[in-house]
Order: structure tokens, then C-alpha cells, then sequence
């Protein structure tokens, strides 16, 4: 059942009680855990269908200044493949923000000034209400493994009827009637 | 002038030669050579020429204005090229299948001025009204299609010369037949009157000329677009430029160099600015402006922590370290009444908030202008120093604005962004549709956006749009900006032992 018509089915169970939000996200637990299932049975070919690990239905990714959209706990842009803090240019910053080279030095103007600070902002609270006009907010989330620590997959939500890529937004892990716009995650140290 | 000004002007031309198979062009050449038994041959010069100068002028209030309009509408920026390219082509399209002009003007100029006026004032304004372009018949859609690119383009410069090189080809016509009008002018009349094709012919030059219009819009810029980048020195920052003087510091320290066409001088400065009639220095924690002319020293006092200045003939400004962190700018009206001012005279202009980045500062007169970057935003800010009010211009979240320019009603800078940086100009009046006058890859490297054994689906809206430049070390650092003269550095900076280079490039747009 391709995933668009299993989040309109967990909806439509969903539908005309009291406890809306819930009840959608229950059955698309369920829903998820059936086909969880049947992938695990299926072996991993589901699972890579979709863009990166632990993500299983389609909507994109949230713009994110490297690419793959991993993020701290907070929602502020880390590099995918070291998990090191960039700013919204995308370059490795220091704890004070100041720019880095690839090995970690600060990087030094004519004066010898480290260079200035760039924005750093959240993708979701912060980047998509600016780029998008709307206001969103990560709600809930749903963990993996991924990569031999836990995932947490976190859904950018908003009051909106489209996804990020056009398609109708879901609900997935979002409450009070906002939808998913584009995701996220944020990697654990959490062996698993 | 670059080939796509030439081509333009060149279908200004045509075009207004075109005109020439209107009742109105018709009947200014009868006008004025019938009447050349009774006046004589120099009132018949005289008037060919009251003649062609009106059309000139009506030529070029027409185009000017219009011109003036895109520039108050926000032209001048990247999108006005695809506009005027898309007005050209469509025009060009009308002008070779000879659909009919549409809308037409149905007017004529007034008959009666020929009978109560002299011959020479009454065709003066003829010619005016026939350089006006839109106050009688209009015979080709390229009129149409050059009244679209002037707003599109939004210069007025290019609009005066569109309407110049459209009276001149009003004029032409009337110039040629009208002085030998018995012979060569009747002769001529008669194959425009009774030979459709040469129209035809007149009207397929103008869709061609049209067509290459587009094409050169597209391909290479407006006729005033940006020309590529020429390097200016190749070891050198912070440029700084006032008449025909260009200023700015060398990288190894300790020297600042000043050119003025092939006169080169160096001084020993840590930072250099020049703007107005003042040259300001920095050696070590001295600060001195000096005339530029004379020499003398205007002020000279200690600021510790200075690393950044701008001067103008009324201000100078530098940067300091903020107590606490981030940084701020500092005022000191000019001239000083003093050879050494006291401290307190300078006050802080910008830099409030703790952590607050800010750029090299830039002035033109009483106007400051800088980029501050919070965590959270980075802006813009344009401030009169004389009236004290200051206004956010520019902010983005998610990229960084920075080095801002400002000249002759323009603000250069820079504005980067996770795939790429750009080097814009825009109109401090409208600060709509900028122009991008050089581009370069960022500096950061980039995933695939999946997962390695992923798939690409979902990974699109992080990724560059297509013809994104390549990431590149070097990053656009300072400016300057003179007339339609930009000055950019590009930087790559230093880290650990490597110490940093940069180099200075011009744009002229």
C-alpha cells in the first residue's frame, strides 16, 4: 500500500471522534508497525526506498545548508558525516561561532581576525517560517536505528495542506491539526 | 559600448527610419522641400536641421522617462534582462510574419502649424513630436518593443541613448529627401509610396535586429550589464575609491597603496580609506586623516582596537572591538576643530548588542553604511549620520549579507548563501531586483543529500539549483563602489600557519 494511502487511511479512521489527533496517530502507529513488519520480513529494500535511514514515507527533507538534514536536539544544523555544528552557510563553526577549515582551525581574515560569524539558525523554527511564510514547529518524533546509534526522526509541522515537495501533507508525528512539511533528524549517541 | 548597446541602438535606428512611411513622415518631407522655390536652400537647411533637432529631443524625453520609470519601478535588476529579451522576441516575431501594428496610434502631428508658423519653428516641432514616438502613427512594433526594454532595462542613460538614436533615425529620411526634393526626395517618395516592399524589408530588418536584441539580452546582459571581472591587483584588500583614486592594502601589513591612473604611491598603514577630499590611515592604534590635495593632517589620535575604516567629507568611522564581545563603529564628525581630538568627541554609531558582527563600514556623505549579523539575522543597516535616523535596508535569515558599498545612490554587497555568493547592486531608492554583477561557488562542501545506498527522492529541496557555481575557498570580501565601477575582494583566508590571500577585482556594470 504505498504510504500516501496509509497515512489517508489512519486519518480516516480516525475521523469524526472527539480525540482526532490521537486516534490518527495511534492507527498510523499501528499502520507503521504493520508495514514495519512486513519490511523487516522483506528484508531492508523497503527501508531504502526512501532518502535516508529511519525515514520510511516520502516527504523531503527540510532545506538543510549541507544536504542531508541532521540536526541537533534542538533543531540548529550539524554536518551529516561528523555531526559537527555548521552555520547557515554550511561551514564547520567553532563554539563561538567563528568559522572553521577542515581540520578544525579558525580561519583568519587579512587583519588576522577569525571571520566573522554567519547566522545560525533553526531549520525548522527558524529557516522554513522565513523561506516558507508559515509558522512550523517540530511536535513529535519516532526513533531508529540507524548507523549503530538511535535515530530520532522529527517531522516539521505546520498548519499547512502541502508537504515541502508539493504532495498533500500527512500527519505523521505532528498534533493540533498541523500536518508535516519536511523532515528531520537528530542523531543519538545511544548505541543500538 | 558593448555589442548588445550597439545592436539596440542600431534597431533605435532602424526603427525610427521606419517611421518614415508614416502621413506624418510623408508629409514633413513635402513640407519642407516644396517650399524650397520660395524660401531658398539655407531655409530648407535650417529647417532640416530645427527638424532633427526636435527629434532628437522627442526621441530622447521618450525613451529617458520611460527609462526613469523601470529605475522607479524597480529595473536595473536580473530579472529586467529576461523582461526586455521576452518584449524584443515577441516584438521581433510581430515584425517578421508582419502582423499589424496593434495598438496603433491614430493621430497625426497638427496640419495647420505648417500654415501659421515659420517654416523652420512649425517642422522644429513636427520633428518633436514625431521623436516623441507615441504622439502619431507608430509603423513598426520595435517602437513598442524599445519603449519595453527602456522600462525593462531601467537606466536612463541607456533610455537617452535609445531616443537619440531613434530621432536620428526619424530625422535621417526627412534630412535626405527634403533638401533635394525636386530630384532625389520625389524619386524616393514615390518607391516608398508605391513599393510595399521596401517597408516590408524595413520592418523584417527591425524583427531581425529585434531577434538579436534577445538573443544578446540573454546571453551576454543588458547593454548595461555587467563585464567581467578584471583583476585589479593580486595582492591586495579593502579597496576603497574616491574620483579617480583607488586605494587599498597590500596583505603582508604595513603598507597601503595608492593608485591614480599609472601613478603609484605606497605609505605605511594597516588599513587605508579614502573618500570625498580625506585619506584616513591606521598604523598600529594611530588613526590620521589627511587632506588628499594638500596633505595636511586633519586629525590624529589613538584608537586602540580600530581594524576597519571609512571616511567621507563630513564623517569618519571606524571599527572597534566591543567590550564583551562582537564589535561597533565609531563616529567623529569632519572637520575636527582640533589637531587631536578628544575621545569623547567620536560616538558609537552601530554595534549595540553583544555578539553583533560587523563589516568594514562604508560612507557617502552623511550616510553610514554596514552589515551586522546576530546569531539569528544578518542585515543591512544604512544610517544618516547627521539626522541620526537609520533604517534596516536588507536582512535575510539563513544566508549572510556583508561589505556593504555605497555610491551614487547605490548599495553594493555581498550576500551569500549554503550554495553560493553573490556580488548585487541595487538602487538605495526602490532596493528591489538587484543585480547580480559576479557569482562564485560557497565555501562549504556539500553531501549528496541521501544516504549513502539511498535514494535521491526527498533530497531536492536542499539542493543547489542547477548551474550553481562550483564550491570554491575563496570567499567575496571587501568592496567598494564608484559610479558603475565595483570593487570586490576575493579572499582566501588564512588558518593555523597558512596565512591568507587576497586579491582586488573590478566590475564595471
Amino acid at each position: 500500500m504505498p504510504d500516501r494511502d496509509k497515512r489517508r487511511l489512519s486519518d480516516a479512521l480516525a475521523g469524526g471522534t472527539s480525540r482526532r489527533g490521537f486516534l490518527a496517530r495511534t492507527s498510523g502507529w499501528l499502520l507503521a508497525t504493520a508495514t514495519g513488519a512486513a519490511a523487516l520480513q522483506a528484508g531492508t529494500d523497503d527501508a531504502e526506498a526512501y532518502h535516508f535511514c529511519g525515514h520510511t514515507y516520502t516527504t523531503a527533507s527540510c532545506p538543510h545548508p549541507t544536504g542531508i538534514p541532521r540536526v541537533d536536539i534542538h533543531g540548529y544544523p550539524l554536518r551529516q558525516r561528523d555531526g559537527k555544528p555548521i552555520d547557515d552557510l554550511g561551514r564547520p563553526i567553532d563554539h563561538s561561532g567563528h568559522p572553521l577549515d577542515e581540520r578544525g582551525r579558525r580561519l583568519t581574515d587579512p587583519d588576522g581576525r577569525p571571520l566573522p560569524r554567519a547566522p545560525r539558525t533553526r531549520i525548522c523554527q527558524d529557516q522554513i517560517p522565513d523561506r516558507y511564510g508559515f509558522a512550523t514547529q517540530i511536535d513529535g518524533s519516532w526513533y531508529r536505528c540507524c548507523g549503530g546509534t538511535v535515530r530520532r526522526l522529527m517531522d516539521c509541522c505546520g498548519y499547512h495542506q502541502t508537504r515541502i515537495n508539493g504532495d498533500t501533507a500527512l500527519t505523521g508525528y505532528c498534533y493540533s491539526g498541523r500536518r508535516v512539511f519536511c523532515v528531520m533528524y537528530f542523531q543519538t549517541k545511544v548505541p543500538c | 559600448m558593448s555589442a548588445t548597446a550597439a545592436i539596440l541602438l542600431l534597431t533605435a535606428f532602424v526603427a525610427g527610419v521606419t517611421g518614415a512611411w508614416s502621413p506624418c513622415g510623408f508629409s514633413v518631407v513635402e513640407t519642407i522641400g516644396s517650399r524650397r522655390a520660395h524660401l531658398g536652400g539655407r531655409a530648407i537647411a535650417v529647417s532640416c536641421a530645427t527638424f532633427a533637432l526636435g527629434a532628437l529631443v522627442g526621441g530622447a524625453v521618450t525613451f529617458t522617462v520611460l527609462a526613469a520609470l523601470g529605475a522607479l519601478l524597480g529595473g536595473d535588476g536580473d530579472g529586467a534582462l529576461v523582461v526586455a529579451a521576452t518584449v524584443a522576441l515577441s516584438c521581433a516575431f510581430g515584425e517578421l510574419f508582419g502582423v499589424r501594428i496593434v495598438p496603433q496610434i491614430r493621430r497625426q502631428v497638427p496640419e495647420a502649424w505648417r500654415r501659421t508658423m515659420p517654416l523652420s519653428l512649425a517642422v522644429g516641432l513636427y520633428g518633436l513630436l514625431l521623436g516623441l514616438g507615441f504622439t502619431t502613427f507608430v509603423l513598426t512594433l520595435a517602437v513598442w518593443a524599445l519603449a519595453g526594454i527602456a522600462v525593462a532595462v531601467g537606466d536612463p542613460l541607456v533610455g537617452l541613448s535609445i531616443g537619440l538614436a531613434f530621432g536620428a533615425g526619424r530625422a535621417l529620411p526627412v534630412v535626405l529627401m527634403a533638401p533635394r526634393y525636386a530630384t532625389l526626395g520625389q524619386r524616393l517618395e514615390q518607391a516608398m509610396a508605391e513599393r510595399p516592399a521596401l517597408l516590408r524589408r524595413l520592418r523584417l530588418a527591425d524583427g531581425a535586429l529585434l531577434a538579436v536584441v534577445a538573443v544578446a539580452f540573454l546571453a551576454s546582459g543588458s547593454a548595461s550589464a555587467a563585464q567581467r571581472p578584471q583583476l585589479v591587483t593580486a595582492d591586495g584588500t579593502d579597496p576603497s575609491r574616491a574620483g579617480s583614486l583607488l586605494a587599498y592594502e597590500r596583505t603582508d601589513h604595513g603598507a597601503a597603496v595608492l593608485v591614480d591612473g599609472d601613478a603609484i604611491a605606497q605609505r605605511p598603514a594597516d588599513n587605508i580609506a579614502i573618500g570625498g577630499r580625506y585619506i584616513a590611515t591606521r598604523l598600529g592604534t594611530a588613526l590620521t586623516v589627511q587632506d588628499r590635495r594638500s596633505g595636511a593632517t586633519i586629525a590624529q589620535f589613538d584608537a586602540p582596537g580600530a581594524t576597519q575604516l571609512a571616511v567621507s567629507d563630513r564623517w569618519l568611522v571606524w571599527r572597534a572591538d566591543r567590550r564583551g564581545g562582537g564589535d561597533r563603529l565609531m563616529a567623529l564628525p569632519l572637520p575636527v576643530a582640533q589637531a587631536v581630538p578628544a575621545a569623547g568627541v567620536a560616538r558609537v554609531v552601530a554595534g549595540a548588542g553583544r555578539r553583533e558582527t560587523i563589516d568594514r563600514p562604508a560612507l557617502s556623505g552623511d550616510h553610514l553604511a554596514y552589515a551586522a549579523t546576530t546569531r539569528g539575522l544578518s542585515a543591512i543597516v544604512i544610517a544618516n549620520l547627521a539626522t541620526q535616523r537609520r533604517r534596516r535596508v536588507l536582512a535575510t535569515r539563513g544566508g549572510q549579507l556583508s561589505q556593504p558599498a555605497l555610491d551614487g545612490g547605490r548599495l553594493l554587497y555581498v550576500q551569500s548563501s549554503y550554495c553560493s555568493q553573490r556580488l548585487q547592486v541595487v538602487r538605495t531608492r526602490t532596493l528591489r531586483s538587484p543585480r547580480t554583477l559576479l557569482r562564485i561557488g560557497a565555501n562549504a562542501h556539500r553531501d549528496e543529500g541521501h544516504d549513502h545506498g539511498y535514494t535521491t527522492q526527498g533530497s531536492e529541496p536542499s539542493r543547489c539549483p542547477h548551474g550553481t557555481p562550483h564550491r570554491t575557498s575563496a570567499l567575496l570580501w571587501t568592496s567598494a563602489l564608484a559610479g558603475r565601477t565595483a570593487y570586490v575582494t576575493l579572499l582566501r583566508p588564512g588558518a593555523g600557519d597558512a596565512a591568507p590571500h587576497a586579491r582586488i577585482v573590478r566590475i564595471r556594470f
